[in-house]
């Protein structure tokens, strides 16, 4: 037995990847799979390796470099969310054709709920579209472990594999045992080919039926050798139901076998969900008279059952479509399947109207105390209150809370959407003011090519580049904008972003500095009458650094004059900051100091004048 | 043994239960925690559930904790459904009439809740220079000085210790005992 050490599920996953000999890992971050790379790298200094760690630039980039590290030979590897995958999608797919040489690890974190995803798609569904074998973890330790199988797959068939793992699986923390890096000695070494490394039509003609038969001799494998991913947990005696489950919900299906006594369900684990040991899933199907399949999120074990006449899963309505298959869930869709009514907690009735009477809801998630990003919302909603504002993914997007986010799509569409609405007016004759917001690690990730799209066709809209030198909701990471490579002290080159924006063509290009409100106001009306006029867009860069970074600034102490203040909450619907609260019962505005950090911007934003510095000073 | 520990994203409730998670794996016993990373942490309602012993899933089941943390009074009435019947729970209060609704004490009644509310806010400003993030600590010390999640004050001082930053060991220490004395008397 190794050292055993607790960790989350993430570093767990990046200690098996260190452990198996990756030597090249490549990621964008995003939750729940943000906190896998920079363990990589913690691993990888601690144990010695020479891994290389990078940030690209999106996660296509991330995939593409690793691919092709493989294509070398070395142990490769890419990581990110599931939406991630979205974005890495095309070089999915192809690269799923090829005879690989090192072995490739594509990690895909999937995040049920969602909690902090625009989709709660399924990637067990993409490794099935694509034709590539799924690793489906149920805690953090089988998750390091799948790795190294991962890997060893990977190289036998020459074929990129998936791990899946969930946010619960990638966020919890358990006791995990600790090995020695398997060292490879592998040098680099590509091999010109170009049956095997261009992807021309007459080469995809040969070697699609060549993934086809290695799926099939995977499904193989995983029918036979993979029992310690795939196995059978007997009723005691004659079973009243069977369970397959998978992920997550295999581990809360066991707690709860114990926690309601129950010794007469039996349960078939799946670790391997594709390509599906079919027989191993029959023959346990045809020794019970009904089958309930557990999986997060998409009924992707179930679809490929054959014979459905006793299955009880999403697909005739036993399991809801949507949401986590919490504990609670699963415990009523178990007692339903066993035709038994659900426990009931008759008490809980009074908890809940205690909940209704003392007016408490679940917090909404806001932008930090001094966040920069509130302030330059506020100055855009002030400037053109009659605009219409496409945003982006980030903490950012949480502008929504000051009305200063009307529509967002993924990574990247505050600039096309921007363009959208315009050509909608433009056709029409009309037009409205559009201020687009985006930030500094979304700009590079994927905004980019729209807004060289939108110098192209002449679109009159304003940028905004919230940037605050920072990857900020993922936790901090760094981008090309920073310069500072992943590692503490690696220095890469800095990507400056004003001449990132020139270079799309940008003629119309400020930087100013977010906190400046009342100035701020009048750049982004000069800004939009500069768009409007010359059938451009225009870019206004606020800068201020991320509060998170712990930024040295004047500690500015506010209060909320309560004889000025007329309980308008004009700061509350416009502002919006934790440290700026109202007190429903006296009706004023006043400042919760729990949360204040005094960054002094919101002395700009009463209308009354109630808010005010600590020497008296007001806007 | 099964914890829920609740808060506002910002207040720092992950190291309350590396802090557990610490003492639990030194005593040999297997541990299972989930946490919330992501838009949630921006100031939103967040939730960490961690369990000691053998467990195979993060999650704890509504009724089925032992002992619930609470760094927001509103986030643990909104939780206190986790909590089994004779459970417990720590609650850093800043309105502490609100715990005198009658169908909350109703509810904690039929279910024979214990609370043990602590002034975290009151406590920290008048000690601490009002440096709320060290409500982990305090709530830790509290549930020591109450007796209560099978920890003792000595095992949190160690684990602090070997967790926290160097420069902050001393000031954690502190408030730990600020909370276990606000409990125990």
């Amino acid at each position: 037995m190794g050292k055993k050490m607790i960790m989350l599920g993430n570093e767990a996953i990046a200690r098996g990847i260190v452990e198996a000999g990756c030597e090249v890992a490549c990621a964008y971050p995003g939750t729940p799979s943000s906190e896998i790379l920079p363990a990589i790298a913690k691993w990888a200094d601690e144990l010695n390796t020479k891994t290389a760690v990078e940030w690209g630039a999106n996660e296509k980039v991330a995939f593409e470099m690793a691919a092709a590290a493989s294509f070398a030979g070395k142990r490769a590897c890419a990581v990110m969310k599931q939406v991630g995958l979205n974005v890495a999608a095309d070089p999915f797919m192809s690269v799923a054709h090829f005879q690989l040489k090192g072995g490739f690890l594509l990690v895909v974190a999937d995040d049920p709920g969602p909690h902090s995803s625009q989709t709660e798609q399924d990637s067990r569904f993409f490794a099935m579209f694509a034709k590539v074998p799924c690793f489906d973890p149920s805690t953090a330790a089988e998750a390091k472990e799948m790795v190294f199988d991962a890997y060893d797959l990977s190289e036998r068939h020459g074929i990129v594999t998936m791990l899946r793992p969930t946010v619960r699986v990638d966020h919890c923390r358990q006791d995990v045992e600790l090995l020695d890096v398997v060292s490879l000695e592998r040098k680099a070494s590509f091999e010109k080919d170009i049956r095997r490394w261009v992807c021309l039509p007459a080469h995809v003609r040969i070697n699609h039926p060549l993934l086809n038969k290695k799926n099939d001799a995977i499904r193989e494998e995983f029918e036979r050798e993979f029992s310690k991913y795939n196995y059978e947990v007997p009723a005691a005696g004659k079973a009243s139901l069977g369970i397959i489950a998978g992920g997550i919900s295999f581990a809360v299906v066991m707690d709860l076998l114990d926690s309601m006594g129950r010794k007469d369900i039996s349960v078939l684990k799946i670790g391997t969900p594709y390509p599906l040991p079919t027989k191993l899933v029959d023959d346990f199907i045809a020794k019970h008279d009904k089958v309930l399949v557990l999986e997060e999120t998409y009924p992707v074990i179930e679809m490929q059952i054959l014979d459905k006449s006793k299955v009880l899963g999403r697909l005739n309505g036993w399991v809801p479509r949507a949401g986590e298959l919490l504990p609670e869930i699963v415990e009523g869709i178990i007692s339903r399947a066993l035709g038994e009514e659900p426990t009931s907690s008759p008490e809980e009735e009074y908890l809940k109207k205690a909940i209704e009477e003392l007016n408490i809801t679940p917090r909404k998630p806001m932008l930090c105390p001094g966040c920069p990003h509130r302030a330059s919302f506020f100055a855009i909603r002030q400037a053109l209150p009659n605009g219409i504002y496409p945003s982006d993914i980030g903490c950012y997007t949480l502008g929504v809370n000051q009305k200063t986010v009307d529509a967002v799509i993924d990574m990247g569409a505050s600039v096309t959407q921007a363009s959208g609405l315009y050509l909608a007016h433009k056709v029409d004759g009309t037009e409205r003011p559009i201020v687009a917001t985006i930030g500094d690690s979304t700009f590079f990730h994927m905004g980019m090519p729209g807004l060289a799209s939108a110098v192209y066709n002449k679109h009159a809209f304003v940028l905004a580049i919230l940037d605050n030198s920072i990857t900020a909701m993922t936790g901090g990471q760094s981008h090309p904008g920073i310069g500072e490579k992943l590692r503490k002290g690696e220095e890469g080159r800095k990507v400056d972003l004003e001449e990132a924006v020139r270079g799309c063509g940008v003629k119309w290009i400020k930087t100013v500095e977010a906190y400046d409100v009342n100035e701020n106001k009048n750049l982004v009306k000069e800004a939009w009458e500069y768009a409007k006029e010359n059938e451009e867009p225009a870019v206004l860069i606020f800068k201020h650094p991320c509060m998170l970074l712990r930024p040295e600034q004047d500690k500015i102490p506010v209060k909320v004059d309560q004889e000025k203040c007329i309980g308008c909450k004009f700061c509350i619907n416009f502002f919006n900051c934790p440290g700026l609260v109202f007190d429903e019962d006296k009706k004023k505005a006043y400042i919760d100091e729990r949360f204040c950090v005094q960054c002094g911007v919101c002395i700009n934003v009463c209308p009354h004048g109630a808010i005010l510095g600590s020497n008296g000073e007001e806007a | 043994m099964q914890y829920v520990i609740v808060g506002i994203g910002g207040q720092g409730i992950l190291f309350s239960s590396r802090v557990l998670g610490h003492i639990a794996l030194s005593k040999g016993e297997r541990v299972m925690g989930s946490e919330v990373h992501g838009m949630a942490q921006r100031g939103g309602s967040v939730i960490s559930h961690f369990k000691i012993g053998k467990y195979s899933s993060p999650l704890v089941k509504a009724k089925e904790a032992d002992v619930l943390l609470a760094f927001d009074q509103n986030e643990a009435i909104r939780n206190l459904h986790f909590l089994k019947p004779g459970g417990k729970a720590i609650i850093n209060v800043h309105a502490p009439e609100a715990l005198e609704n009658p169908n909350l004490k109703r509810f904690l009644e039929e279910r024979s809740i214990e609370l043990y509310p602590i002034k975290g806010y009151e406590i920290l400003k008048e000690h601490m220079n009002g440096k709320f993030l060290f409500l982990n600590v305090l709530i830790l010390g509290a549930m020591c000085g109450a007796g209560i999640g099978n920890v003792t004050l000595e095992e949190v001082k160690r684990a602090i210790e070997e967790l926290a930053p160097p420069k902050y060991v001393e000031a954690n220490l502190k408030v730990v005992d600020l909370g276990y004395g606000a409990m125990a008397k």
